[in-house]
């Protein structure tokens, strides 16, 4: 049976009117590699799995349980196997066992995005700590996303947690080559990273990134085949018990960065696919919003498990930049028919995704990361 | 021909590699078969082009929208075009005056809903398949769904079409006049043609004014029988629903696997009753009325919906019911049998019969309001014994279907799947005049041969 409810929310479908392009397409595909119709998979073939955003929206769908999402991060495995991997996914995982980051910098650069903090951060060089903060690749390294960590490790430190940095010994957490179908080289960097968080003693690992949240959360434990001994948490859910417990300072009026002759600002949140339907994390960023004064959440109609793709999952970007971009196009339209004036994300791809879009569409929008409003929010130091 | 087709066209809209034809070969059966070669036209011009193409090179063209049909009316059986309308996706005129819209055909059905309902506009035929199919496939099929109770099916809202014909030439038939009764009435003769006769590009669409307030009550039945006969202690009572919908258990606990929502798992069936109108007084009396004779009549329990999330997710839970039955089984074939409504709690009996006697599950959920059931068998197409049975299975359901006054299909078409029980249903007359209407349109037997219509035997 092939009902086709999965072209309804896929988002490249829905741009392409392709059936070629739709999950539905893509199973079939497979099938017919499997059944023989298909004799010799060639660089055509293995394009219909790469060309995906690994949203999981037509798997969340899928009335028949089909897991689309996983189906395909296992394909893309074997076309590797047959050498059919798309040439920038080759250098991608080529970069990450080489220097262990996705940028292909020196891993010894991990802390740049710190250098111009007001004082460095505490966590830096500890030996102990109660908590890992779990960087990530991009907003280690990648200029236009150090706010987030920025952000983050200040918000830690006003709320007094014991944390710590991995510095160069973070690698990248695996995910990327892992949804390349390389499933070996990410269990190397897997393991090197287990060891390092052990070796703090931390209870908590904290990301801001929600493709390592979900990486850490589901798939460490099960392709390393042992308990990790530490929760696992995404910043938004520290950050929410923070809001709840009273822990962090906030302001009691308006940000003074707010639109001065509104008494209120109007943001929506953008669920990222890693964070909401693999991570099931929901409710955590809006618990946050609900404690920041000043501050109404203007949902668009697809939230939560129904969210719309930013166009930067499944290494997309890196494969048909084009089709990425037009995605964003569609989710920055939607944001900006909500009325709001900021459009909220928890995640640092989503933020840069959204960004580019923002600007490419013309539409006038701010696109911020939760954690560089909670950060505005925060009184003054005194 | 590819070249061609390439040149009207342009190459990025024609698709001739194996993994886009493996991409347009199926539908939402389990039938599949390779085009030679698949089209992505953006309009009547571009799909005309493409027909007469065809029909200089006497090339097969098998119409398809979202492809979410279950009767395999667009699998291409025998190779040629496979002609998507998915780009004709302009919603062309709303007019709010005549109470009209014109659309493409590949206008996603939900999508259409949405937007006149914006104008507190309401286009009522829902198919389940409602945000995977486009208007032009609903068209082809006539498709129905569960306010088809109250407020008719597909056909009753087309008032005209634009048509693309075999030889390339385009029709236009209809318009916005209510009353028209000039000369034969071709939009009918389009409407459930199953692409046979031409390709439908755009539709004129009647509308309704919204329903201000709906109320859904949900209601539990020990007994299936006392379900069936509820349906017509209903309808007897004068009460005209907007939806009457019967699940039985085997569907309920599909649906319950599929999205928890804490439906009952022992009972033997439920009734959605859904009530609609612009006085919500007089809604609500009908949901209350509904609700008495759903308790008189065995009903253990009846629960009314209390707000709108609450609506919302029944009616997914409805949706999905035909493709969660995948559950179950690998394969699954549904049909969709109409009977008179005074026949409906005979015909289930029957059918469940049939279950018993082959060994093989039959799950039996529909618009029991119309008369109209979806007895779907479950099996594994893979045992060539199972799938013997289901084929005997099936004919036997078409049986009771016809010996109860009824017939072969409410609304999913006929395809290839119900074919060879046309001439049972219509009898040897019918079929020729139909087959004279098709050689009349489609002289080269190019738009979707094989469907619908029997090998002919003059």
């Amino acid at each position: 049976m092939r009902c086709g409810q999965c072209l309804a929310v896929c988002p490249i479908y829905r741009l392409s009117l392709n059936e070629t392009d739709s999950p539905r397409a893509r199973v079939a595909l497979l099938r017919a590699v499997h059944e023989g119709l298909v004799e010799r998979p060639t660089e055509n073939t293995a394009a219909r799995f790469f060309g995906c955003l690994l949203c999981g929206s037509c798997s969340f769908t899928c009335p028949s349980g089909v897991t689309v999402d996983r189906i395909l991060e296992l394909t893309r495995g074997e076309m590797a196997e047959q050498g059919l991997m798309p040439q920038p996914l080759v250098s991608l995982g080529e970069r990450i066992t080489e220097v262990h980051n996705i940028s292909g910098e020196p891993n010894a650069n991990r802390l740049v995005w710190a250098a111009n903090l007001p004082h460095p951060p505490t966590g830096v060089g500890k030996t102990q700590a109660e908590v890992v903060y779990f960087v990530g690749c991009v907003s280690a390294l990648f200029p236009r996303s150090y706010s987030v960590a920025q952000s983050f490790v200040q918000v830690l430190e006003r709320a007094g947690v014991d944390y710590g940095l991995l510095g160069d010994e973070e690698w990248c957490c695996g995910y990327p080559l892992a949804i390349s179908g390389e499933l070996e080289q990410a269990r190397e960097t897997m393991r090197h990273n287990l060891e390092a968080v052990r070796a703090l003693g931390a209870k908590t690992l904290v990301t801001t990134c929600p493709s390592c949240f979900h990486f850490w959360k589901h798939t460490y434990p099960v392709a390393l085949g042992e308990k990790l001994g530490f929760e696992v948490k995404h910043a938004t859910e520290y950050l929410a018990d923070l809001v709840e417990a009273g822990t962090l300072p906030l302001k009691e009026g308006l940000p003074e960065q707010a639109c001065p002759e509104h008494s209120r600002r109007d943001v929506t949140y953008h669920d990222p696919c890693d964070l909401g339907r693999k991570g099931e994390v929901y409710e955590a960023p809006r618990r946050i919003l609900a404690r920041i004064p000043g501050v109404r959440l203007v949902e668009m109609p697809e939230n939560r498990e129904g969210s719309h793709c930013c166009g930067g999952g499944g290494n997309l970007e890196s494969f048909d930049p084009a089709l990425s971009q037009a995605v964003a196009a569609r989710r920055i339209q939607q944001a900006a028919e909500t009325g709001a004036q900021v459009i909220l994300s928890a995640c640092q791809q989503c933020e840069r995704t959204l960004a580019n879009a923002a600007r490419a569409e013309r539409v006038r929008m701010r696109v911020k990361d939760i954690t560089e409003l909670v950060l505005e929010s925060l009184k003054d130091e005194t | 021909m590819i070249e061609k087709l390439q040149d009207i066209l342009g190459p990025a809209k024609v698709l001739t590699s194996l993994e886009d034809r493996i991409a347009y070969s199926y539908d939402g059966t389990f039938a599949q078969s390779l085009p030679d070669v698949a089209v992505l036209p953006e309009s009547t011009e571009e799909v005309a082009a493409v027909v007469r193409i065809a029909a200089e090179h006497h090339v097969p063209v098998v119409p398809r929208g979202m492809a979410s049909g279950l009767a395999a009316a667009s699998v291409p059986f025998g190779g040629g075009i496979a002609l998507s309308l998915t780009r004709l996706n302009r919603i062309l005129e709303m007019d709010e005056e005549n109470r009209t819209v014109r659309v493409e055909a590949g206008v996603v059905t939900a999508d259409l809903q949405a937007a006149v309902e914006q104008r507190g506009l309401s286009y009522p035929p829902d198919p389940s398949s409602n945000h995977h199919s486009t208007i032009g496939g609903n068209i082809a099929c006539n498709a129905g769904g569960p306010r088809c109770l109250k407020y008719g099916v597909t056909g009753d809202y087309v008032m005209g079409l634009t048509i693309v014909l075999p030889d390339g030439r385009v029709l236009e038939t209809g318009g916005k006049a209510i009353k028209n009764v000039v000369g034969y009435d071709l939009t009918s003769l389009f409407v459930g043609s199953e692409g046979t006769l031409g390709v439908i590009t755009e539709a004129l669409l009647r509308l309704t004014t919204r329903p201000q307030f709906v109320r859904t009550a949900l209601a539990e039945f020990p007994a299936l029988d006392d379900a069936s006969r509820t349906v017509n202690a209903i309808l007897a009572a004068g009460i005209v629903p907007a939806t009457l919908e019967l699940m039985d258990e085997t569907a309920i606990a599909c649906i319950e696997e599929a999205m928890h929502l804490g439906l009952p798992l022992d009972v033997e069936a439920m009734l959605i009753v859904e009530a609609d109108g612009s006085d919500e007084e007089a809604v609500v009396r009908e949901i209350e009325a509904a609700a008495r004779i759903c308790r008189k009549n065995g009903a253990r329990q009846v629960n009314v919906a209390q707000d709108e999330a609450e609506r919302t997710s029944l009616w997914r839970a409805r949706r999905s019911v035909s493709p969660s039955l995948a559950r179950k089984a690998p394969n699954k074939l549904g049909e969709d049998i109409t009977v008179p409504r005074s026949a409906i709690p005979e015909a289930i009996r029957r059918i469940k019969g049939l279950s018993r006697e082959y060994g093989l599950p039959i799950v039996v959920f529909g618009h029991a309001g119309d008369g109209n059931l979806h007895p779907n068998v479950l099996f594994d197409k893979r045992d060539a014994e199972q799938w013997a049975k289901v084929e005997t299975m099936v004919e036997k359901i078409f049986r009771v279907a016809l010996e109860l006054g009824g017939t072969l299909s409410g609304e999913h078409g006929v395809g290839t799947l119900k074919r060879p029980y046309m001439e049972q249903a219509l009898g040897a007359l019918s079929l020729e005049i139909q087959w004279r209407i098709k050689r009349a349109l489609d002289p080269l037997n190019i738009m979707n041969p094989g469907k619908v219509l029997p090998k002919s035997k003059t």
